[in-house]
Formats: C-alpha cells, structure tokens, sequence
C-alpha cells in the first residue's frame, strides 16, 4: 500500500525535476542570446564601465565632456551644466539620456559611421575605437542664454532658420550630470534629491515642456490663414472695433479682449492686429480659416505628433504639441467654435513645446520652409588632447527643410511680425525684443510676445518668438523661442531675453 | 560485527571525489593564469572525508544504500569547488586564532555531518525507537521555533556552538527533522483510521477531522511561526513535506487537493494583506519592471544563466563583476545553483539536479523497501524534504517560482544546512540497513 503510493509519489517527482529542468534550458538555451545583448545586463555594463567614450566638442571646439580610464574605470566629466539638457548624461546607475544615449555606439565605437569599416571591423572583431562629437551649439551662446533666464524655469531655443542647426538649448533649472554619471555606489543620492526637487530640473523643459502658448500662436493662425486664403493682410472684420470692448460672443459664450491699455480699439488689419495682439481679431480670422484647415495647418508645421531634433536615426525626441484635446497622441477634434476661436489667440485646449515654436519661427523666417533641426555637426577620430580631431568621420549639414506655407504667405507674416517689434503700436508689447537695443544697428528683429493666461491665481507663462536680421535686404540668421515659467507679461520678460539672445549671436558670428 | 564490502559506493565515489582536486586545479589556473596546482589542502581534505566514511561503513558491516553517499559525494564536490573559486570573504570563521575562509568553514561543516551521520547510520540499529517519543519531538520542536520567535536573534538556538563559527543557525532546518519523525510517527499510527473513514459531500472526500487534529495543530503552529518569521521559503518546504507525507499515508489524491486549494487560498490572500509578499509576488512576475531596484536579484540571476549557455563559461571564468562585487546576490547561498550553471552550464546544471535525483530516487526505493510503515513514512518525509527543497529554490533561481531564500542542500554554503542534511541521509542509511538486513537475514530471535 505504502510502497504503491511511494510509486506514484516518483511519477509527480520526476514530473516536477523534468519541469525544473525546462526552465533551466529556457534561460541557458532558449533566451540566452536575447539576454546577451540587453542594455541593463550585468556583463554589457561592466565591459561599458571600461570603455572610453569619445569627447563631446562646443562648435567652436570646446570641451563639453570627456572620459577618462582610471583603473580599468570610465569616468566622464562634464564640464558646463547649461548643456546638461542637451548632452545628458551616461551614468553606470542610470543609463544614458540626450546625446550620450542617441550617440552611444558612436561615442562607444561600437559603430562605425563608415559602413565598409563597419564591416572590417566586425570581421577582424577589431577593439572598438572611441569617436568624438561636434555639436552644432557655440557654448558661448549657450552659456549667455542660460544666464539671460538666470533663476527662471523656463527654455530658450534657437535655430539657424536655413540650416536648422541647433544654436542654443537651455532649460532652467538645470542641474550637474558629474555625480549621476560617476560612482553608481554614491550616484543613487544626488538622483533622489533631483528627483524630489519641486523644481523639476531633470525635465528637459525644451524638449519636454507642455506650455499654454498664448499670443504667440498668433503667428501660426495668420500664417495658416494667409495660406489657405481665408485672409489678405488687409482683411478686417466690421464687427471688431466695437467687440473690443463689448467682447465677441461665438455660441453664446463671450470672448473678451485683453486689457489694452489707454489704447482705443479701430478697425485694424493683420498688422495691426499682431501688434496689438488682438484677441477679437484673431479669433474671426480662426473662425474664418475654419477647424478643419487649422488642424491640417498645424499638422504641416509639426504639430499633433513627436518631433526630433535630428540627425535621423540618432534623433532626441521633442514631446508633440497640440491645439486641440490631444486622442492617442494626436490632436483630436475642435469641440466647437469657441475652442477654435480661443486656439487662433493661443488658448483653449493648446500646449506646446518651446523646440516646436522656435521652429514656427524659423518657418516664417525662411519663408515658408521649416527646417529639420540637428545639433550634432560632425563625427570625428577621437582626441587625446583638449582640442578635435583633424579627422573627420562622418559630417552632418542641413537637410533642407520642409514647405509648410507659401513663400507669400510667409513673408506678409514677416513684415506684421517686423511691425509688432518696430511699429508704433507693437512696440509697447514687442519692442524689447530689438536687437538694436543691444548693440546692434545694421539689423532688425521680427517677432512676437505670448502671455499664456493659466486660469485661476497662477501667474502667465512670458512667451517670445522671433528672429533677425528680419529685413528684406538679409535672410534670419537666428530664430528664437523664449518661454519663462510664471514670467509674467511676454513683453517684459521673454522679449528682452530674446532680444538679448539675438543680439548676442549676430556679434558672435559678425567676429568670427 | 562482519565487515561488508560496498564495491558499489567504492567505485562511484572514486571519480565523483576526483572532482574537487580536478576542479580546485583548473580555478587556480584560470583565476590565477599560472600552470600550477595552487592549494589543495581542502580539496584532499575532502576526498580523505568520504573515503574514511565509506571505510568507516565497511568496517562497521553496514548494509545501507550504496548510492546515497556518492551521489551526496558529488553534489558536495560541485558545491566546494564553487564555494572555493568565489571570494573567501563571504563568509568564514575566525575562532581559536583560527580564520578559516567560506570553502574552509563549509569543510569543517561536512567533517561535522559526516560524523553525525555515520553515528545515525551505525548507532540507530533500530529506528522504531523514534516513533515513541514522538510528541516529545513535536514538542522540541515547538519550543525551538518558539525559541526563535521570542528571543530571535540574540538566543538563535545554536549561538552556542559560536565557538566553532560566527554561524547564524536556522532552526528550520533541524525542525523539519524533528516534524518528519513526528508526522511518520502519528500518520504511521492513524494511516488506517485515516484511509478507511468516509465522510463524502458529493465527489469530495473529507477528512475525519478528530484523527487530524494533533497534526493540524502543530502544523499550523509551525507555518504560522514560520510565516511570522518571514521565512517564507520554509513555510513552502513544510507545506511540501506534510502534503508528500499524507498522501504516501493515505493514497488520498484529494487531501493533496484540499491542502493545495487550501494553499492557494491562503497564498491569496497573504497576497492581499501583505505588502511583502506582493511586491515578492510583482517581481517575481515582470523582474525587468526594475531591473536595478526591486527585481535587481532575480534580473542578476537570469543574465547569469543567459552567460552560462550549454557549456558554461568555464571555471574561474564566468561571474561578471561590478564595482568590485559580484553581481549575483547570495551568491554563496540562495544563488549558488546560478553561479554554477553560469560557469559549469547548462551541462553542469543538469548534472546537481541529476546528482540531487539519484539522492531522491534512492531514497524513494528506501522507502518502497522498508519493512514498517513508520520507517517508509519517515524515509519518504526526508526525501521529500531534501527533494522539495532542491526543486524550490533551483526553481526560484530560475524564476519559475518566486523565490525564496533556502539552501540547495549540500552545495549551499551553511553549517545548519549541511549538518541538518547529513543527519536525513543518516537517517535514510539507517532504514536501509534494517531492510537490507532483514531480507538477507531474518534477525535471530
């Protein structure tokens, strides 16, 4: 009897040894080559701990970051921490984020950027050689950039508008990457502490900040409006001047204007209306353009989906912006009407990334063509010293843009955004957003303010998108968006910033 | 007293033992890169203990199983050589002016087991003495757990033998001894009460409650200690072991049935009310949720075994280090079985499981072979636990269970594990002899 159920005790036993076994095989045989090449494997780190990775050069050949080997240990340093956000960091503990991660094998030399030494080097299972980065970026600018937002949250953008490269890509608060990517024993600390900080300074606010646009997306409604054909630059609406003060009713709920001031409402056209951001006016050329053309629109310039800042296949991503409530990632439908007259002034459902509105910038400054940002100029054959390579490996240059307007169309939001800097109305709003006040007299700026109301107690976000020279004699070197978190007005807080930012640029490139 | 040749126990110990020289040669080569044999004190150490033990059985006549001790040869052999090629420092003992490093201490473990278990073997000619103090050692065992609960670490039962090793002794594993010889005691005596009444509400048979009930009692005393003691891995073990032994007992399939629901039941609803058992159970389920926090141990253990491949990557050879620490957790421990199927491989890994199958199979023969119930109950409930426990934590090692943290027998550094189951295969000698006697030979009256 016993020795019966002893029996088929080893029947369930030898069951359950057979059941063990299966699982044994399934990690040692079935999966183990899936698990050899997976980022967070033991083995994979420790051989990247020993690696050298290559240095990360400014534009102008200054060094960004480095590695050293100390006792079979890579340890990096990163030398600037306004560039933080751009470059990242590559840390033992935590991975790698921004340039260090979209670069990885080419900073590794795992990878080579010449597919036919590629090729030798896998065959002759050659040691990988480390490669050095150029970013598109002057630290300078940089540097003057983050120190124009000083204490503030907030991003400053610029973009070459022909080229698309990167010039500047702050985010504030920013913080120092040496002690995330150094010991992983000490690294864990200095994250928790950022990662608790109210401030948020791990978020690339740049690329990752949601804003509420406000005036701004002015230029986007008129831009949208004159291409489709909904609007002349002459347009006005009878109606206007006297909703300005008695407010535009559209589906019973009233639209008001914005406090002007001793100014007296008229009957203005575009550029009036841009340089006195009328809300009025705005939200009739919105209703005039129509939903479905505005969602189309935005879709053009980039909007409703992620964006890179290139180059391709090594992109960082940007977050989307949206005009309306976004579904599954992409803007969904206009509720009505009044949603779509609040977007065409920047409010409703709107929210959008600093990199997306400099990029809006750049589209009217290179007339209709927005350009595909990147902000790694070259590849190179890595540097023992403080200075770059000769040997350049790969480069990488502009990739022309995409049209997203008409050439037309671009240039009549041109000039109305030349007048809301320089004309006699706008310059109350705008006007510190010219380069001439800084130091510069043989160019102009164009440009917009933003003051993104955000409901209840909460101070505006300052907004400022524009460019220079803005004249018709030169093309834009430089497109800006400015976006200071809380900042009050757009007039007093992002426009000088920009201003400044442009001006700063046009000496910089003037000396070299 | 006749001597009894064991040429079988002879021959399979000889090349099993030849392991641990041949393995201690080949880490001291790879680690150190020289051609040279390094130290083989401990590796001679080890070969002399098992030739002397199997000597000792010859001299005494003994006629046990001629299998157990070469398959436990072999899984000490894999165990010391791997114990051997990882840091000394994990573990040691420095005592008498004496440091001993973790492969040195696991050796003075085994001199101790091996003499406990030949006094076993030898000296309990007749095992049926156990059966009659059996609530005496349920009571022992009572008081050993309440012990634990009470004073925890500080009066940790064997702080005694601090003498000899800074060795935090679990008192589960001398428990299970003591709750097998108390369960095969009690089922031995009510088995048939147990099978023959009948009590049925539809298809289900349920059990005469009043015959369950001493056994209930100090079973659920112990899981209930051994849950309260977040020693998880025991409580599974225990459970393991009752279920094993009632069915051997009864034949019943649907008291396995009832203990299982009953086990799910309550595993449920641990799940529910306790916030370690649900994260033990979330990370057992997804590991790479968090690769580096909470499922760092079972995420290390996988690329481990990922490493190893068929063949291993070699002793000496394998076990990836970061920051200067090994990044198997418990490597000498719970996680002894990763490290050797990282550098032994899959072979190497099928080859301890295989090594702990003959342990089981044998001792299931034992058990078919044994002459009173009480002995074939009590083999089987040390089989079983040796079994259950090598199956639990290679299974837990290889994520197909959550893990818990108990020894692989024999190849896990521990003195209590080691001691604990040299006393089970002392046992299993035991009963053997008295059946291989008795067939040969009826005992003279």
């Amino acid at each position: 009897m016993i020795a019966t159920n002893v029996r088929r005790l080893g029947l369930y036993l030898i069951l359950s040894f057979a059941v063990v076994s299966g699982s044994i095989v399934w990690w040692q045989v079935v999966q183990a080559q899936a698990l050899a090449t997976r980022g967070d494997n033991p083995e994979v780190i420790a051989a990247r701990r020993s690696l050298l990775r290559g240095t990360i050069f400014d534009a102008s050949g200054q060094v960004l970051a480095r590695s050293q080997v100390v006792e079979g240990l890579s340890t990096r340093t990163y030398a600037d921490p306004a560039f933080t956000h751009v470059i990242g960091y590559s840390s033992f503990r935590f991975g790698s984020t921004g340039v260090e991660r979209a670069f990885e094998d080419l900073l590794v030399g795992q990878s080579d950027p010449n597919p036919i030494r590629q090729l030798v080097n896998d065959v002759l299972d050659r040691q990988p050689q480390p490669r050095d980065l150029t970013l598109t970026i002057d630290r300078r600018l940089q540097d003057f950039a983050a120190a124009q937002l000083g204490s503030n949250r907030g991003a400053v953008v610029a973009i070459d508008p022909t080229s698309g490269a990167v010039l500047a890509l702050v985010s504030t608060p920013t913080f120092d990457a040496n002690p995330i990517s150094g010991d992983p024993d000490v690294a864990q600390e200095p994250m928790d502490a950022l990662r608790e900080d109210s401030a948020q300074p791990l978020l690339s606010r740049a690329r990752q900040g949601q804003y509420v646009p406000g005036s701004i997306l002015k230029v986007f409604t008129a831009a949208a409006a004159l291409d489709a054909g909904a609007i002349t630059p002459e347009t006005t609406f009878p109606d206007q001047p006297r909703q300005e003060t008695e407010g535009f009713v559209v589906d019973g709920f009233t639209i008001r204007e914005h406090d002007l001031g001793g100014l007296q409402p008229d009957l203005w056209a575009l550029s009036e209306g841009l340089q006195v951001s009328s809300n009025i006016y705005f939200a009739h050329v919105g209703l005039d353009l129509g939903a479905d053309a505005f969602l189309a629109a935005a879709r053009r310039l980039g909007m409703c989906a992620s964006l890179e800042i290139g180059p391709p296949d090594r992109a960082l991503s940007v977050t989307p912006s949206y005009v309306t409530q976004p579904v599954e990632g992409d803007c969904g439908p206009f509720s009505g009407d009044v949603e779509l007259a609040s977007a065409s002034f920047g409010q409703g459902s709107t929210l959008v990334t600093p990199v997306q509105m400099a990029l809006l910038a750049a589209a009217i400054a290179g007339d209709g063509v927005m350009p595909h940002p990147y902000l790694v100029s070259d590849v190179r054959a890595h540097s023992e010293t403080d200075a770059p390579a000769d040997e350049v490996l790969q480069r990488f240059s502009s990739r022309g843009g995409t049209r997203v307007i008409s050439t037309e169309a671009a240039r009549q939001v041109r000039s109305a955004m030349v007048d809301a800097v320089n004309g006699e109305l706008g310059r109350p709003y705008a006007g510190q957003g010219d380069v001439t006040l800084y130091g510069i007299s043989n160019a102009r700026s164009a440009g917009k303010t933003g003051t993104a109301q955000l409901g209840g107690e909460q101070a505006p976000h300052s907004w400022f998108i524009g460019f220079a020279p803005a004249g018709e004699e030169a093309s834009a070197a430089i497109a800006v968006a400015v976006l200071v978190e809380s900042g009050g007005s757009g007039s007093t807080n992002a426009a000088p910033i920009a201003g400044q930012v442009m001006a700063e640029y046009l000496r910089l490139a003037a000396g070299e | 007293m006749r001597i009894a040749w064991r040429g079988v126990e002879l021959r399979l110990l000889l090349p099993t033992l030849l392991l641990v020289p041949l393995g201690f040669i080949v880490t001291h080569v790879a680690l150190s890169g020289a051609f040279e044999p390094g130290p083989l004190e401990l590796a001679l150490g080890y070969v002399a203990l098992f030739v002397g033990a199997h000597l000792v059985l010859v001299a005494f006549g003994h006629r046990g199983d001629q299998l157990l001790l070469p398959a436990v040869g072999a899984m000490g052999a894999v165990g010391l050589v791997m114990l051997n090629r990882l840091p000394q420092d994990l573990a040691g003992t420095s005592a008498f002016d004496v440091e001993l490093g973790m492969a040195a201490t696991q050796l003075l473990w085994f001199g101790v087991g091996i003499v406990a278990m030949l006094a076993i073997a030898i000296g309990l000619r007749d095992h049926g003495i156990l059966r009659h103090y059996k609530y005496s050692w349920a009571a022992i065992g009572i008081l050993l757990l309440a012990a634990t609960l009470l004073f925890g670490y500080e009066v940790n039962g064997a702080r005694l033998w601090i003498d000899l090793g800074p060795v935090s002794v679990q008192p589960g594993e001398f428990l299970k001894i003591v709750l097998v010889v108390f369960l095969a005691g009690y089922l031995a005596e009510t088995r048939t009460l147990l099978t023959s009444a009948r009590l049925r509400i539809g298809f289900l048979s349920i059990p005469p409650l009043p015959y369950f009930l001493p056994m209930l009692v100090l079973f659920g005393a112990v899981m209930l200690i051994a849950v309260r003691l977040n020693d998880l891995g025991t409580a599974l073990l225990f459970f393991g072991i009752f279920l094993t032994m009632l069915f051997v007992a009864t034949g019943r399939r649907s008291y396995v049935l009832i203990g299982l629901l009953l086990f799910v039941a309550g595993s449920f609803v641990a799940y529910q009310l306790f916030a370690h058992v649900q994260a033990r159970v979330d990370v057992w389920l997804d590991p790479f949720a968090d690769p580096l926090g909470a499922g760092f141990q079972p995420v290390r253990a996988i690329y481990a075994f990922g490493r190893g491949g068929i063949f291993g990557e070699g002793l000496g050879q394998g076990l990836v280090t970061l920051g200067g620490s090994l990044t198997i957790p418990f490597v000498h421990t719970d996680f002894i079985f990763t490290a050797v199927a990282e550098e032994l491989g899959l072979l190497g890994a099928f080859a301890v499981l295989g090594f702990a199958a003959v342990l089981v199979f044998r001792g299931l023969r034992i058990a078919a072979l044994a002459r009173d119930d009480f002995g074939a109950l009590l083999v089987v409930g040390l089989t079983a636990s040796l079994g259950l426990q090598t199956l639990i934590i290679v299974g837990g090692n290889t994520k197909l269970i959550p893990l818990t943290g108990i020894t692989l027998p024999f190849v896990s550094y521990g003195g209590s594990s080691v001691l604990a189951s040299f006393v089970m295969v002392g046992l299993l000698l035991a009963v053997s002899h008295r059946s291989a006697i008795g067939t040969d030979a009826e005992p003279q009256p």
